[in-house]
């Protein structure tokens, strides 16, 4: 019976953690979209994103130092949206082209869920997730259009959470 | 005991039924997070040096999954037949991490087989789980306590740690080196030791290990759909 109730107390308390930090999470999420919302967008290389990781958290804290060359175009960029043939078929098509960086993302069950929730919209013409760089590549048919707050909304869905969302030229690094 | 004689036949009903279930889940293929996306389904099949568990679940909101449970205690000799909630009590998000508490249960009844003279008897479990994972870290917790009524109760706890060898992309096969502890204050050897070796694509995930303290393989798998 000691047993029973050391888990019970247990389960209990792990609740309370859990409710206590929910809180805290909040404030530091409204801090990422801060932090990430004024990035200027620019192309970058698919091995950069280490690199870009590290400076998105160097935006956060507001350090906003500026190197030459690739560095600056991190310092200025963001995440672009990632090409595939199904992308840029729909981008032919006069699709809208998204960027959502996504908070949370390494696995690829990440990556399946928002296919799944996402995918399941009669706006989204195409999709895809990296994990490399987190970020969640969308084109919207032409006459279609996908809110940020559908775009969060849909990721809560999924099990994740919307940091920044990119739109148009943005979006493209253009 | 006695038993009546429908119970008789409920027990072995169930103790031919069930070892059937288990292989039609094994054979629909192989888990992680137990709960998963909006209306999305999930088959978790665990093996390990005490029992072997199929569980198919459907999440009916971000934080919400409820399923049904079949397990198959080999040491007592009964199978547990149960629903089973799991609530995302809380998840932590960052730029490159996820943490998350799980807390789950389990309504149900347990039957002998395997000779076991205890015919049924109702049980139930409470569970909490617990992980944090980058793309090449992980480690996880979790723990649970099974009344199964006649047939006994069981308290386990397990951790895990896990390191992934490379970064795989979107699609790529993904490949984790685990180490599992668990330890059963009833078992024989009450701590147990398991290396394996975890492989991911895409919906699908399986780990297979040995356990090098009673010499038992473990075989797990997760498919989403």
């Amino acid at each position: 019976m000691n047993i029973k109730r050391n888990f019970m107390a247990l389960c209990l308390t792990v609740l309370a953690c859990g409710a206590a930090a929910d809180n805290h999470s909040g404030d530091s999420h409204a801090g990422h979209q801060h932090g990430d919302t004024h990035g200027a967008s620019a192309m970058m290389d698919h091995g950069s994103h280490d690199e870009m990781r590290d400076h998105m958290h160097q935006h956060d804290e507001g350090e906003h130092d500026v190197a030459t060359g690739e560095h600056e175009a991190h310092v200025t960029g963001a995440i672009t949206l990632t090409r595939t043939p199904e992308i840029d078929a729909a981008l032919a098509k006069g699709g809208e082209p998204i960027v959502a960086d996504v908070l949370g993302v390494v696995c690829d069950f990440c990556a399946t869920a928002m296919n799944k929730i996402f995918g399941k919209r009669a706006e989204v013409a195409a999709i895809y997730v990296d994990l490399d760089t987190k970020a969640l590549s969308i084109v919207t048919h032409e006459q279609g259009s996908l809110s940020d707050e559908d775009i969060g909304s849909l990721a809560e869905q999924a099990g994740y959470r919307v940091a920044a969302v990119r739109r148009g030229a943005a979006a493209l690094g253009s | 005991m006695i038993e009546s004689p429908s119970g008789v036949l409920k027990a072995r009903t169930l103790s031919l039924l069930s070892p059937l279930l288990l292989a039609l889940v094994l054979a629909l293929e192989a888990s992680a997070r137990p709960v998963s996306y909006v209306g999305g389904w999930t088959i978790i099949e665990t093996s390990n040096r005490q029992s072997t568990a199929a569980l198919v679940h459907y999440t009916a909101t971000p934080k919400l999954s409820v399923g049904g449970r079949m397990e198959w205690d080999r040491n007592t000799g009964f199978v547990m037949t149960a629903v089973q909630p799991t609530w995302l009590a809380k998840r932590w998000f960052g730029q490159d991490f996820q943490a998350n508490v799980y807390l789950t249960g389990g309504l149900g009844f347990a039957t002998g087989i395997d000779g076991n003279a205890i015919g049924s008897d109702a049980a139930y479990f409470a569970g909490v789980m617990a992980d944090w994972e980058t793309r090449r870290h992980f480690l996880s917790y979790e723990a649970r306590f099974l009344d199964a009524g006649h047939f006994g109760h069981d308290f386990m706890q397990a951790g895990h740690v896990g390191w992934a060898p490379y970064e795989g992309d979107t699609g790529d096969l993904h490949t984790w080196l685990m180490l599992e502890v668990d330890h059963r204050p009833d078992a024989l050897e009450s701590v147990g030791v398991t290396p394996m070796i975890r492989f991911f694509k895409n919906t699908l995930l399986v780990e297979l290990g040995y356990n090098i303290i009673e010499h038992q393989p473990l075989a797990n798998f997760t498919f989403r759909f």
